[in-house]
Formats: structure tokens, C-alpha cells, sequence
């Protein structure tokens, strides 16, 4: 019972990931209407600015806030560059978006180079609690991962931003009677989904070495949970999440580890068959009327 | 004085042209309604002026302030509020929330709360419903929602998309009487789209007769009211022009 405990919490650790990612995309895909498959090499560039500033000698959890700031400058001028001239096709701007991680694996492979980055423990401890040791690294990823699903998830059923944005997606032209901005809504989803790429890639180093082809293995992941969830839904982003961490840990305890992946997929294909809508059920993005 | 000068305004969809040069004046806290059948090109017109639609040839100015290409949302800045055709509620949001949704521009938000009391005194309804979901209201208290919402911006003017359809002909009646006070009590003129006559006719103090995009009559209520065309595409004698 204990290993199965410490198996819980790891993979409720690697679970927070993987629900940073699948909410990013939930918001931009289900809010924004912007299928970004680009979205897991954010995450992966994320990680890298994090390498770098650390090995430059900045604390951890200073680079963590640098990876934010700069992914969420990247996801600004995608957003303005790229992304915007495709919001009435999703499908050219979802093509588009597969060209730009391609292109972002290629530059990070030439800046740095193939080989897998780490970096040392920011936080070198183990507590027990109970008989169970837990890694004070992963309760932490555990614990920055519940602030901000809390602020995103008060965000936007609560705050007048959070109404607003709910208007335009529910409907464009009426959302713009009200003065409701509704472009500057759809910059500001795609920018704040950046954000919690770039924070997801910061804590995912934190636990385990990456490389350049690592958003491409997330990213699948990533939209498994998004879909599981509910598209658009907060709350389906954290749901999606940790089912996707109990096949994991359940895998990894009782099954075959190495089938991991393949469970997941098909815990998620099994779900969309039985709930096309996800679990909680979500949005189809914006609509014009 | 002149609050709302349209001049020569066109709209189209893509290459299909809907109004040709439609001028057309509203006055400071002034009634005026555009009558026309189906197809006219009313809410196009009003999409035009509220900033929806881009108009093709044209001018619109507001309060002596160029606005032909100014975009929805921040015409809702300057006072130009539309209540959509076909109330347009968000379903999902309490009507509360709507109310709140209808003074997003406003910068006083103190003021915000004290305006969504003064609807719920005002439209009753909206007090006792104002936990329920928006899409759980009848056609007629979603009107009433709708221009509560539209009222909550404080409009200088407000444009009214085809509110009486769908409604019965006491809930007409209940709307007759808001919109004078539109213009009474929230001392806001009115732009009211109708292909129904019997409302715009009595609420109105001039009015357009919109017919294939055009405007083919113009003048005061009662002379609208006994205008040749408007008999012929309203008062029960043969339609003209299709």
C-alpha cells in the first residue's frame, strides 16, 4: 500500500504536467478556436529557456518565471503573425501549426544542440509523511499545479474578464454589442495558454530530462486530456489529467509499464466514443452567428 | 439635433448588394422607426450602423464624429447600442450576468450596480428571475432581458431589431410602453427596425419605408401612415415591386 502511495503521488506529479498542457490547450483550442499542435514545443522551449537561465546561475524558481514570460512573448507574436489570419479556417491555422513545431525543434536542435537537458534538484529533499516518502520537488509541482488550475478556474467562471470571454465564444457578434473586445479576448487565451506551456516545461525539467523532441511526445497527451475532459472545460483539463495519471500509475504498478501510452490512448478513445461532448462536456470554439 | 446621419450608405454580403444608398437622419432623443418587408435590408442597414458590418460605400457620423468604419465594439463606447434580432441572450449566464455583460464598456462600475437594481425595479421580471439561466426565460421576458441588457450601456441611441416578433399582442403592448420610456425615463433616441407596422406605427414619430434595399418613403408617422406604397406593401392590398 505504501508503494502504491509514493506511485500516487509521483504520478499525481506527472499528472500536474501533463493537466498544464491539456488545459493551454483546452483554453486555445475550445476558447480561442486555434488548434495550435505547435502547443508541446512551446512547452519543450519552455523548458530550455528554464536550462539555460539555470545553468547561468538563476534560481530555479526565478527561470521558471522567465520560461513563462518568454513563451508567452512566443505565443504573443504567433498569435499576431500567424495565427490570426487563420481564425475563420482552423484547419489551415491546425496545417500551419504543425509547420511552426517543426521549425521550432529545428531551431532549438541548431541554438543548443540533440543531446537530453537537466538540470540538479532545485529542492534536493524527501519528506515522510505517514510512512510514505514523498520527493519535495513533486509535492511542490503538485502544489503550483492546484494554485493555478484554482486562479484559471475562478478566471473564468467568476471575474468579469472570465464572463466576457464565456460571451464571445458562446457568440461573437452579440459578445461585440455588449463592447466586449473579442479579438483582444482571443490574443489574450492564446497568451495565457503559452504561459502555462511555458510553466509546464519548466516544472517538467524540474523532474526529468528533456530534449528537443519532447513536445512532440506531450502534445498527444496533451490533447488526450483536452478531449477527455471536455474542450474548453477547466475543470475536464484537471478531470482528463489525473485520469490519464491513474492509468499511469495503475500501469506502472500493476500493468506493463511500457504500454503507458498506449492506455491512455485508449482510455481517451474509449471516452470520446461512449462521450463525444468529454466528461464534463465543452465548447465547439467560438461561432459566428 | 441631428444625433445619427447616415448618407448614402451601400452594404453588401460578398457580391451580394443588399442597401444602395440609404440616407437617413435621427434626432436627439427622437423616435424613428424603418419599416420594410422581408428581405429589405433592415438588419443590414442596423448592422451597418452598429459597427457589425463594414458598409461598402457611404458615411455614417455620430454626435459630428465619423463612425462609418468603426467596429462594434467600440461604437458601444460612444453610445450606439444594438439589441440584436432575435434577443440574442447568452443562454448559458444568469440574467444577472447578462445585465452585467450589457455595461462591460462602462468604466463606472459602482454606478454598473446600482443601474442592474434600477432594471430590476423596472422590469420586474428580470428581479424575480435574476438566479435563472438566460435560456430559461420566455420569448417575452427575453426581450425585455434584451433591452434591459441593451439599456444597461447607457445608449444614446438604441437600435432595435425586429423586437416585437414572436411576442403577443399584450407583450406588444407591454413594449410599446418601454420604449417610449427608452426615450423618456433613459433619455436615449430610438432606432426601431419593424416589418410588423402596427408597433412602429404608434411608437414612432418618423419613420423609412425600406423596400429592395432602398428607401422609397420618408416623413412623419401620419404621413407615412397614409403613404401609397406603405398601403401597398402593408395594408392588406397586393405587394408591389416582387
Amino acid at each position: 500500500m505504501d508503494i502504491f502511495l509514493q506511485q500516487l503521488i509521483n504520478s499525481l506529479s506527472v499528472a500536474s504536467v501533463t493537466i498544464l498542457i491539456g488545459m493551454g490547450i483546452t483554453l486555445i483550442f475550445g476558447l480561442a478556436g486555434i488548434v495550435n499542435f505547435a502547443h508541446g514545443e512551446f512547452l519543450m522551449v519552455g523548458g530550455m529557456v528554464t536550462w539555460l537561465l539555470v545553468m547561468a546561475g538563476v534560481n530555479f524558481f526565478i527561470a521558471m518565471f522567465g520560461a513563462m514570460a518568454a513563451v508567452g512573448v512566443l505565443g504573443y507574436v504567433a498569435e499576431r503573425t500567424l495565427f490570426r489570419f487563420t481564425l475563420n479556417r482552423p484547419m489551415n491555422g491546425f496545417i500551419m501549426s504543425i509547420g511552426l513545431s517543426v521549425i521550432l525543434q529545428n531551431v532549438v536542435i541548431k541554438a543548443l544542440n540533440e543531446v537530453q537537458k537537466s538540470i540538479p534538484d532545485p529542492i534536493a529533499k524527501v519528506w515522510v509523511i505517514g510512512g510514505v516518502d514523498i520527493i519535495a520537488m513533486r509535492a511542490i509541482v503538485v502544489a503550483i499545479t492546484v494554485v493555478v488550475v484554482a486562479i484559471t478556474y475562478f478566471g473564468i467562471t467568476r471575474s468579469r474578464y472570465g464572463v466576457a470571454l464565456r460571451a464571445s465564444v458562446s457568440d461573437q457578434d452579440t459578445a461585440a454589442l455588449m463592447g466586449i473586445p473579442v479579438r483582444r479576448y482571443v490574443t489574450g487565451v492564446f497568451i495565457y495558454g503559452s504561459v502555462l506551456a511555458g510553466l509546464g516545461g519548466a516544472l517538467m525539467i524540474a523532474l526529468f530530462p528533456i530534449t528537443p523532441f519532447t513536445g512532440s511526445v506531450v502534445i498527444i497527451r496533451g490533447f488526450a486530456v483536452s478531449l477527455i475532459g471536455g474542450l474548453g472545460n477547466v475543470g475536464g483539463a484537471v478531470v482528463g489529467g489525473l485520469v490519464l495519471g491513474l492509468v499511469d500509475a495503475l500501469s506502472a504498478q500493476y500493468g506493463y509499464p511500457q504500454w503507458t501510452d498506449a492506455y491512455s490512448l485508449v482510455v481517451m478513445i474509449v471516452i470520446l466514443i461512449l462521450r463525444p461532448q468529454g466528461l464534463l462536456g465543452g465548447t465547439l470554439g467560438p461561432r459566428a452567428t | 439635433m441631428t444625433l445619427l446621419q447616415v448618407e448614402h450608405l451601400g452594404t453588401a454580403y460578398g457580391p451580394v448588394t443588399v442597401n444602395r444608398d440609404v440616407s437617413l437622419t435621427v434626432g436627439q432623443n427622437e423616435i424613428v422607426t424603418i419599416l420594410g418587408p422581408n428581405g429589405a435590408g433592415k438588419s443590414t442597414l442596423l448592422r451597418a450602423i452598429s459597427g457589425l458590418l463594414k458598409p461598402r460605400s457611404g458615411s455614417i457620423r455620430f454626435d459630428d464624429r465619423d463612425v462609418t468604419n468603426t467596429p462594434a465594439d467600440r461604437a458601444v463606447g460612444l453610445g450606439i447600442i444594438m439589441v440584436p434580432e432575435g434577443r440574442k441572450i447568452f443562454a448559458d449566464m444568469t440574467v444577472r450576468e447578462n445585465l452585467r455583460l450589457g455595461a462591460y464598456a462602462r468604466k463606472d462600475r459602482d454606478a454598473v450596480e446600482e443601474d442592474v437594481k434600477l432594471m430590476e425595479s423596472y422590469f420586474e421580471i428580470l428581479a424575480q428571475k435574476r438566479g435563472a439561466k438566460g435560456g430559461e426565460l420566455s420569448g417575452g421576458q427575453q426581450q425585455m432581458l434584451a433591452i434591459a441588457r441593451g439599456l444597461m450601456a447607457r445608449p444614446r441611441i438604441l437600435l432595435l431589431d425586429e423586437p416585437s416578433l414572436g411576442l403577443s399582442p399584450k407583450l406588444v403592448k407591454d413594449l410599446r410602453a418601454v420604449i417610449m420610456d427608452v426615450k423618456k425615463t433613459f433619455a436615449s433616441a430610438v432606432l426601431l427596425v419593424e416589418q410588423n407596422a402596427g408597433l412602429a406605427l404608434t411608437v414612432a414619430e418618423r419613420g423609412y419605408l425600406l423596400h429592395n434595399g432602398r428607401i422609397v418613403a420618408s416623413g412623419p408617422i401620419s404621413e407615412l401612415r397614409d403613404d401609397r406604397l406603405m398601403r401597398d406593401l402593408y395594408l392588406g392590398n397586393t405587394p408591389q415591386g416582387h
